[in-house]
């Protein structure tokens, strides 16, 4: 045998051993997973990611280091399109939040899909509450929207992009009604709450974790929260159906992605690494003070989750009279 | 509990050996990462903040604060030394800081930077700890009308800044308006100037505009003079490396300048220690009696803004720990920090939690001493950095501009603007344009097209709201005042000239 035979033959026999390594074995990380979020350093996608890791780690579910990686842009279309690239790379995955869904249907630039790409599994919704300040006249949701109705166009919303759930949920609450509302919005949520105490605007979308501390010292009120079921911390408070609107309810989903065409053995890993960092107690925390929802669905749902929240973003945005390009 | 007692339960709390310890850390973190162009604090706080889930809520805030004001300490270092800025509130240092350096008074202008930070941050601290509660509502009735005229009030400071030629300085101030324009609109989610590049759609960061027309700028600009040996003269003797009498009384306003706007502007959750720094170095030229010697390096143009974003710091913690609203990046960081810890910031928490909030305070008072400790005696050892030679020295700046750049999101697109920035900084200083305006432009201009926005929301198209409330229509007066004033003299010499 010469040596370009011999080449050939302990190649086409690591062949075979990779192929049989692959058809039984489970896959294993073999190094330091990358976990891209969109946000920079404190983003909401940066906390939520170094939580999930702290969470990992005290529960010695990894073997391998993950690290944090900020793929700062395009609100998420830098860090969707960074994990399209990373196609058959086992060692990637991504933190995918609702702009990954709403950014590509309105902006050109924004060019992949969630659906491209490969959903490993559903974390958390975000609840929000429907909040008035102490001293408006307004008790109920009704009677914010009557006065809208009353003097089209006069009630003010502070909050922030017009994709937002925030705006979405000014869309559906403004085509069952037919009331008509300003939206004004603010770059970050401090200049929102504080547009909301200074009486500048009339009502706000929030987050229960921004608004319970207001709310328990009475300088704000709830008068809905946006959620399918009352919320452990706000039970004395409707949902918008219980407040007599029943609209649709644009969830805020929060969630692990992988890039596209993730081998099975892959996506096995990953499903069970993350089901367990769900059941760890330092994510558990997380869930409980962050007042969010936790919602874990595994790769199957999760995907017929995002498709689903797709088709009803789109027809919120499209009633919004937002354009979109795709 | 009374504020008095408040404090002295805070500087019990605050004196505990532990709480020293990590008020110390943080302070020491805070002036490396300020020094450290592209690193700020709010990625270094988000972290550190894992690490710091065992710790005391108490010790936790104490450290991750000190991170938080230390780094507006040390901002100044690089600015001043290598016209490099460290943080995007010391950039306007740079515009005199830099000037003194070349001057041989490096050392004075970092003494000065210095003192009044210490100075400006124990006012905002006195301040965020006598008057929190009343001055957090005094926040709230500033609404987008009047964030639109102290947006206006800046810009037409450009006026004063335009240097010789008024046209070039509108020129430039039209580009840095440009420049902060693209991106994603936040009103419509319709992306502006972006020519289909994803990169662009989250628009242009601050820091990289600014170290491209600075840094790179004056690297290319010591080229093309072929300047051979080191570039800036340094004094020898501890005397001639820390401020001179003079100097110190020069800055005298220039210390309750930047005190005032400091905190005040701190205060409001719309506008950050860049705006501050800016707007107290255009009224400190503004009621100056020499205002053409500006920008050729005068200590009072340090002392204003360095001292504003330090005053900053106490004021920005006020919205932050009296209704647990964070006025910006970091501070949102720090508020995320103490969820985290279970102590929940917001109208309770002085009541609830004192040990956290009087422990707080307390530390301020004790980490703006530790920093001014920590920075003095570095000022003749960093001064010495100007004796390398420029062959050493060019190759550095570049270096540390480039990894600052990168740092800032991890993307090699925003080294390339960088480089883009330096070509435009170079053109600019070769024609004789000013860079300040563009710069201003940049900062200024995005808040103020938003504030002019939502006013209009506001009062569905009616522009009469932005002079019609009280607060809104003096500063808008004031801009006026403040636009046409430099151009009197200019009149009278057309006058004379004609008759």
């Amino acid at each position: 045998m010469n040596k370009r035979n011999m080449l050939k033959a302990s190649l086409a026999l690591s062949a075979l051993m990779v192929f049989t390594h692959g058809a039984h074995a489970e896959f294993k990380p073999t190094r330091p997973i990358e976990l891209v979020v969109h946000s920079g350093p404190g983003g909401g996608n940066d906390v939520m990611g170094r939580a999930l890791i702290a969470a990992i780690d005290d529960a010695k579910l990894s073997p391998v280091r993950i690290q944090i990686s900020n793929k700062v842009g395009g609100g998420g279309a830098t860090a969707a399109s960074y994990l399209a690239e990373k196609k058959g790379d086992p060692h990637v995955i991504g933190i995918f939040t609702s702009v990954w869904i709403t950014n590509p249907l309105v902006q050109q630039e924004a060019n992949v899909s969630i659906r491209e790409l490969t959903p490993i599994s559903l974390m958390l919704l975000e609840p929000a509450l429907i909040a008035v300040r102490a001293e408006s006249p307004f008790k109920t949701l009704g009677d914010f929207i009557e006065a809208a109705k009353a003097n089209p166009g006069k009630m003010k919303q502070s909050g922030g992009s017009p994709l937002a759930r925030d705006a979405l949920v000014r869309t559906v609450l403004q085509a069952k009604t037919g009331a008509r509302w300003a939206f004004i919005s603010f770059p970050s949520g401090g200049e929102r709450i504080s547009a909301l105490l200074g009486g500048h605007v009339d009502a706000m979308v929030i987050e229960p974790a921004e608004a319970g501390e207001l709310i328990r010292s009475g300088k704000i009120r709830a008068v809905a929260q946006v959620a399918d079921a009352r919320l452990p911390d706000f039970k004395d408070i409707p949902t918008l159906k219980e407040a007599g609107f029943d609209v649709p309810n644009p969830p805020q989903p929060r969630g692990l992605i992988g890039p596209p065409g993730m081998a099975p053995d892959v996506l096995k890993y990953y499903e069970e690494l993350m089901q367990k960092a769900a059941q760890s107690p330092g994510w558990q925390k997380f869930v409980r003070d962050g007042l969010f929802e936790a919602k874990v669905l595994g790769p199957k749902q999760t995907t017929e989750f995002l498709t689903q929240t797709e088709v009803q973003m789109r027809g919120i945005l499209q009633e919004s009279g937002v354009k979109l390009v795709r | 509990m009374d504020i008095f007692s408040g404090l002295m339960h805070g500087f019990s709390v605050a004196l505990m050996p532990t709480n020293l310890l990590w008020c110390l850390v943080g302070c020491f973190l805070g002036t490396v990462v300020g020094i450290l162009p592209g690193l700020g604090p709010a990625a270094t706080i988000a972290m550190l903040l894992p690490m710091t889930y065992n710790m005391s809520p108490t010790g936790g805030i104490i450290m991750l604060t000190g991170i938080y004001y230390g780094a507006k300490y040390g901002g100044s270092t690089t600015s001043i030394l290598l016209n490099m800025p460290g943080e995007s509130s010391s950039v306007v240092t740079c515009l005199d800081g830099y000037q003194m350096a070349r001057k041989g008074r490096a050392g004075a202008a970092l003494g000065i930077a210095a003192i009044a930070s210490f100075i400006a941050g124990t006012f905002g601290i006195v301040a965020l700890s006598l008057v929190a509660p009343t001055v957090a509502d005094y926040a709230l009735s500033f609404s987008s009308p009047e964030y639109f005229a102290l947006m206006a009030l800046g810009l037409a400071l450009v006026v004063l800044l335009a240097g010789d030629s008024l046209v070039k300085g509108l020129i430039a101030l039209l580009i840095g308006l440009w420049l902060t324009s693209i991106g994603t609109d936040l009103f419509t989610s319709q992306s502006r100037f972006t020519f289909g590049q994803s990169s662009l759609l989250s628009g242009l960061d601050f820091m990289i505009v600014a170290i491209g027309v600075f840094a790179i700028t004056e690297v290319l600009n010591s080229i093309a003079d072929s300047e051979e040996t080191q570039i800036l003269p340094v004094p020898k003797g501890l005397r001639n490396l820390l401020p001179s009498w003079e100097e110190l009384k020069a800055c005298r306003f220039a210390f309750a300048n930047g005190s005032i706007v400091g905190f005040v502007i701190g205060v409001l959750p719309g506008a950050g220690a860049s705006i501050a720094s800016f707007i107290s170095y255009g009224i400190e030229r503004a009621v100056s009696k020499h205002p053409e010697k500006f920008g050729t390096g005068v200590p009072e143009g340090v002392a204003a803004p360095e001292g504003a974003n330090n005053a900053d710091s106490g004021g920005a913690l006020i919205p932050l720990l009296t209704l647990g609203i964070p006025g910006g990046g970091t501070t949102a960081i720090l508020l995320s920090a103490l969820v985290l810890w279970g102590v929940k910031p917001g109208p309770l928490m002085m009541t609830e939690s004192p040990d956290v909030f009087w422990g707080l305070v307390a530390s301020l008072y004790i980490g703006n001493v530790m920093l001014l400790i920590l920075n003095l005696p570095m000022v003749p050892i960093f001064a010495q950095i100007l004796r390398i030679p420029v062959y050493v020295l060019h190759p550095l700046i570049l270096g540390v501009s480039v990894i600052g750049a990168y740092s800032v999101s991890g993307r090699v697109f925003d080294v390339m603007l960088l480089a883009g920035f330096g070509l435009l900084g170079y053109a600019m200083s070769r024609l004789k344009f000013p860079v300040a305006p563009l710069v201003l432009g940049f900062v200024l201009g995005d808040a103020m097209e938003r504030a002019l926005r939502q006013s209009l929301m506001m009062s569905q198209g009616d522009l009469s709201i932005l002079f019609s409330r009280p607060i809104s229509a003096v500063m808008i007066a004031c801009a006026i005042v403040v636009l046409f004033l430099p151009l009197l003299p200019r009149f009278r010499a057309l006058k004379q000239a004609a008759g």
